[in-house]
């Protein structure tokens, strides 16, 4: 286990520094939108919250991690703040693969594809998408999350923004539940997937939904995908530990604990696994951790936009 | 010798940890929990209740094992919100090391 002192300090220190966990330039991090259609004004703002977006970093930072987790190397992470940011970001940046961006861009693009399905009018604007700061929420960095939070929700309000479709439950949960609570800004949040209106008869296959904490018990809403892949004539697979009672993938831990994140993963992988169905994941973080299993798994987005 | 100390959560209280002294340690949130070894969160919610300030800190590592899932405030017979309870410890934690 790593000292949680030394990660908190270091992810605090860069989103203070750079408005996200990893320090890496916005320009370089947010780039799916570049080739894709979208109004740049409106109404409803597309929110990203970057989670997608931070999926391949946090692959190749938790790669690190495991190495040297429990190592006398492991003490030497503090110094690592003592870096600049722009030079660590970038480099972080620059080792992580083009492929695995790629993946994490096409998620995004999907869901764009599936909202304009949808009918649904919505905006994006890069410069508004911010992260939620959720992470410093959950390590315990009250101060620093109330801070960053305070920061994405004036701007968001300056911009006139009121309206905001999500795409994953941690920024999901920190605008519709920690922001009116510690912001003082209340926000009408819907997550894409709420917004699906179309019906089609191409699914025909079977899967088993990996229910978030964060959508199955804490927003209560695990009815809503299974609504959706049924109108798309997908038929889900349930496991006894589903929806309330959904088991953690370990994801969380893994900036702190490696090892003990993947102990949890592979209890769960093997749970899901004994449906014998591909495995679908709602959230970025999960679908990161499950793909490192090995198992078949993709996300909901991807799913869906093939059976339109 | 071990005295209790009560006074220690009212201290977590402006941390949001309000709920400790409901729990009456049936070790349901324990079972359910996904660090099945660990006592935990039971035992970081008794050292609450008798005020072990100081046992706490020095085992505050063990906090951010904590997978933030819910499925301990989920299960609580007592509406306890153990999960609640550890995420306000974190942030005890935190803000005793920014003012050491």
């Amino acid at each position: 286990m790593y000292n949680p002192k030394i990660i908190i300090d270091l992810i605090a220190d860069n989103v203070r520094k750079t408005r996200n966990p990893f320090g890496i330039p916005k320009s370089m991090l947010n780039r799916w939108w570049r080739d894709t259609p979208v109004r740049p004004e409106g109404d409803t703002l597309l929110f990203t919250g970057l989670m997608y977006q931070f999926t391949p970093y946090i692959e190749k930072t938790t790669h690190y991690l495991e190495r040297y987790e429990d190592t006398k190397l492991a003490d030497y992470m503090g110094y690592s703040k003592y870096i600049p940011k722009f030079i660590a970001g970038t480099g972080l940046a620059l080792m992580t693969s083009g492929k695995e961006k790629k993946n994490a861009d096409s998620v995004l693009r999907n869901i764009v594809n599936i909202l304009a399905k949808s009918n649904v009018e919505f905006f994006y604007k890069p410069e508004l998408d911010d992260y939620s700061g959720i992470l410093l929420y959950d390590l315990g960095d009250q101060e620093g999350f109330v801070r960053h939070a305070k920061f994405v929700a004036a701007k968001l309000k300056r911009a006139g923004v009121r309206k905001l479709i999500t795409v994953d439950p941690h920024t999901t949960y920190a605008l519709k539940v920690l922001f009116p609570k510690y912001t003082g800004e209340s926000f009408d949040v819907k997550t894409y997937f709420e917004l699906v209106s179309f019906k089609s008869e191409n699914g025909g296959s079977r899967v088993t939904l990996h229910d978030p904490c964060f959508y199955g018990r804490y927003l209560e809403m695990s009815d809503v995908p299974r609504k959706v892949l049924a109108n798309l004539g997908i038929e889900c697979v349930e496991v006894i530990n589903s929806e309330h009672a959904t088991n953690c993938c370990g994801g969380p831990a893994e900036s702190v604990s490696p090892k003990l994140s993947k102990e949890v993963l592979d209890r769960r992988v093997e749970e899901l696994q004994s449906t014998g169905e591909p495995i679908i994941a709602l959230c970025p973080i999960c679908l990161g951790n499950l793909k490192k299993s090995g198992a078949q798994v993709e996300d909901l987005s991807t799913l869906i936009a093939r059976s339109m | 010798m071990t005295l209790i100390n009560p006074e220690f959560a009212e201290e977590l209280e402006r941390f949001g940890v309000s709920t400790a002294l409901d729990c009456f340690n049936c070790g349901t949130c324990t079972a359910i929990c996904p660090l099945i070894y660990e006592h935990f969160p039971r035992k970081m919610i008794r050292y609450i209740q008798v005020g072990a300030r100081e046992l706490l800190l020095e085992n505050d590592n063990e906090l951010w094992r904590c997978l933030h899932c819910g499925l301990c405030t989920y299960t609580c017979p007592r509406e306890a919100d153990p999960g609640e309870l550890i995420l306000g410890l974190k942030r005890f934690v935190v803000a005793n090391w920014r003012r050491s």
